[in-house]
């Protein structure tokens, strides 16, 4: 075991509240648990060394904010946590019928219900996530309710500290939301922010996951879902790479007819790291799930994608696509992409598959010779199948404000 | 406008120029003709920039610029353009696309403002029909599809759109039927002025009945061994290379 789970096991018999059942679970788990080392399929192709080597502590409430980004056009509902700490006064919100908004403290019934019920065991951060979030937030959609004004959770890091945070969200029956979590920083730092969405028979979840740490901010999270019959979740994923970046993904179809549409867009930096690790479940039948994870990875930097959907005996007539496409900017930057699809049901329709691109240097140099600019052909050449991602982006302000970001990152990126 | 001296240029550390002077004024018509493997196509890479083509002695002189220094995409902004021997093909890059970006970014080197879609839209279209290229071709991938012929009158397309000051034309003739020819030569001889140049790359004397050259010269195995007038080209069509000493040594060798 590593020093710093050591730390995470002291810390976490310190901390009782009304989670304690649960967190006692957690934590007898991570008291059995083994440090993975690359033998470990879960974390074969990304180092946790960063990780060993932190003494972080955690984060202080009297630190200064940082400036909270705004996303113009979104007009968004902002909820902010900066290291650890939910800094937003929840009493001083006007909120819209039907939504309402609770500290992990406070929200003793509907929490307890909720954590730890759609995150599965397996994930090692989770469990820390599970003993350590001591701040987070309940997101309750009652039901029938369409709340227009999408939601922003910003995850902001502070220097040279550990956050933990747990975000909890019911979208009641029929109920119509829209939640974006905005993680942020490049200082020294670890963030684990985990979240469980359960979306209620016929809810629809637009969602949005923009993980833009980078440089020394580790950041180790996780998204899981449930579905009930005709749930409908739109998720998108935008990722940066840091020294350390990992994204589990959990979607279980719990009921028939429901709908997943779940798109990630990375582009590393030079010497970034970015592992996505997605498993989808078609627990019953007649569900549908899309999924299309596109990166571009620059020198010396390394992407991971290990995407799984899993088509149980009894859910037949399930829709599935899983697709992967790299495109590798250098000799030196790794993939490693494994897309699976097990399936023990008869009457399904899938597909998968992944690409890795290289550069052509060929069509590069025709567009040069007639006076293009390198980045600008590279743009040209390359970039569309992102272009495309950002395209099928539900909230237009959200892509208008995405793109150029984006795209200057990549023009950023150095051809080696 | 151009002037290469001792031009020595290699590929994957093979020799392949060795030696080369060529003088272009304002307004000149070379032809360059020489056997199969000669270097004809990798002098115009290296006057384009290609990277993997390595300049290892001499120099090159563009309008009183050290052509050598600059990239690629500057050389051309700075008024080369080479029509390639073989285009390439870049699906997923409309050919609008490509040259609307192409011409505005010259157009911004020159000090001049970018055109408008509609400006482009009218002028390509004119350029289209120079070459005699329908209008979807436009539409297409750059080179996606087209054949032999077509991706020929492509590059004079390119060539008309973009106004340059040195035009080398890699064998534009090799594949194309005779009227095909008729219409690059024309396209060619359009954009002929006082203040503009050819390099024209080909085998055969026929294109040369449509685009007069002011000089011909045989380059062979790296350099120029022959230059001369019109008459050159004719006489090279009836002899062939046969008398080119440098090859037979070789073989001996
Ligand atoms: N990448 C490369 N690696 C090795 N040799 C090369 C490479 N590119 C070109 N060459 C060689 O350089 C020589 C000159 O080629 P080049 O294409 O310039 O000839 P050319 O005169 O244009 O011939 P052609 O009339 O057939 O078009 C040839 O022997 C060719 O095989
Ligand atoms: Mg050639």
């Amino acid at each position: 075991m590593s020093q710093w789970l050591e730390q995470v096991i002291e810390r976490a018999e310190k901390v009782s509240d009304h989670l304690s059942a649960k967190r006692g679970e957690a934590l007898s788990l991570l008291r059995q648990q083994r440090w993975p080392n690359r033998r470990v399929e879960a974390w074969k192709y990304t180092s946790l060394t960063p990780i060993e080597q932190l003494t972080l502590v955690e984060g202080a409430t009297n630190q200064k904010i940082a400036d909270i980004p705004a996303i113009p056009g979104v007009n968004s509902l902002d909820l902010v946590f900066c290291g650890g700490r939910l800094v937003t006064d929840l009493s001083g919100l006007s909120l819209p019928k039907g939504l309402n908004i609770l500290p992990l403290s406070q929200a003793q019934q509907q929490t307890l219900s909720l954590f730890a019920s759609i995150k599965p065991k397996q994930h090692l951060f989770g469990l820390v996530n599970d003993v350590l979030a001591i701040d987070g937030l309940l997101l309750d959609i009652e039901a029938g309710a369409d709340i227009t004004q999408p939601i922003r959770i910003v995850y902001l890091s502070q220097k040279d500290s550990e956050s933990h945070n747990r975000l909890l969200v019911r979208v009641g029956e029929g109920a119509k939301v829209c939640v974006i979590e905005h993680a942020l920083g490049a200082q020294s730092s670890l963030a684990t922010e985990f979240a469980e969405y359960k979306i209620e028979k016929n809810a629809q979840l637009e969602h949005y996951r923009l993980n833009l740490r980078s440089g020394k901010a580790l950041d180790v999270g996780g998204n899981h879902f449930f579905l009930d019959e005709k749930a409908q979740l739109n998720s998108s994923l935008v990722a940066f790479g840091s020294d350390l970046s990992r994204l589990d993904v959990d979607i279980v179809h719990g009921g028939e007819h429901a709908n997943a549409k779940f798109n990630a867009i990375y582009l590393l930096g030079t010497g970034e790291t970015f592992d996505l690790h997605s498993c989808v479940e078609h627990a019953v039948a007649h569900g549908t799930t899309e999924e299309n994870a596109r990166g571009i990875i620059g020198d010396r930097a390394k992407a991971v994608f290990n995407g799984r959907i899993h088509i149980h005996r009894h859910a037949q007539k399930t829709l599935a696509e899983l697709n992967n496409r790299n495109l590798l900017l250098s000799r030196r930057g790794q993939v490693n992409t494994k897309p699976e699809l097990e399936i023990y049901a008869d009457d399904v329709k899938c597909a998968h598959g992944a690409t890795v691109a290289e550069i052509e240097e060929k069509a590069l140099y025709y567009l040069r010779s007639r006076g293009i600019s390198r980045s600008q052909a590279l743009v040209m050449l390359n970039y569309g199948f992102i272009q495309e991602l950002i395209d099928e982006l539900p909230n237009q302000a959200l892509a208008d404000w995405l793109a150029p970001m984006l795209r200057s990152r990549f023009e950023q990126m150095e051809v080696k | 406008m151009l002037k290469i001296s001792n031009l020595h240029a290699s590929v994957e550390e093979k020799n392949i120029l060795k030696g080369l002077d060529l003088e272009i004024r304002p307004g000149e018509v070379h032809a360059i003709m020489g056997p199969n493997g000669a270097g004809k196509s990798t002098l115009g890479y290296v006057l384009s920039g290609r990277e993997g083509y390595e300049v290892t002695e001499g120099s090159v002189e563009m309008q009183g610029q050290n052509l050598l220094d600059l990239e690629t995409e500057e050389r051309a902004r700075a008024g080369l353009f080479l029509a390639f021997q073989y285009p390439v093909e870049i699906p997923g890059v409309s050919n609008m696309e490509f040259m609307k970006e192409s011409v505005n970014a010259i157009r911004e080197a020159r000090g001049e403002e970018a055109l408008s879609a509609a400006d482009f839209l009218k002028k390509a279209k004119e350029a289209c029909k120079q070459v005699n290229l329908p209008l979807d071709f436009l539409k297409r991938g750059v080179n996606e599809g087209f054949s032999g012929g077509e991706k020929k009158r492509n590059e004079i397309m390119q060539m008309i759109l973009l106004e340059p000051k040195l035009c080398i034309l890699d064998e534009s003739d090799s594949g194309l039927d005779i009227d095909a020819l008729q219409v690059v030569a024309k396209g060619v001889n359009s954009q002929r002025s006082p203040d503009r140049s050819f390099i024209v790359v080909t085998h055969y004397q026929r294109l040369l009945d449509f685009i007069e050259p002011d000089f011909v010269h045989i380059l062979a195995d790296g350099k120029i061994v022959k230059s001369g007038d019109a008459s050159l080209a004719k006489e090279v069509e009836k002899t062939g290379y046969a008398w080119l000493g440098a090859k037979g040594e070789e073989k001996e060798a």
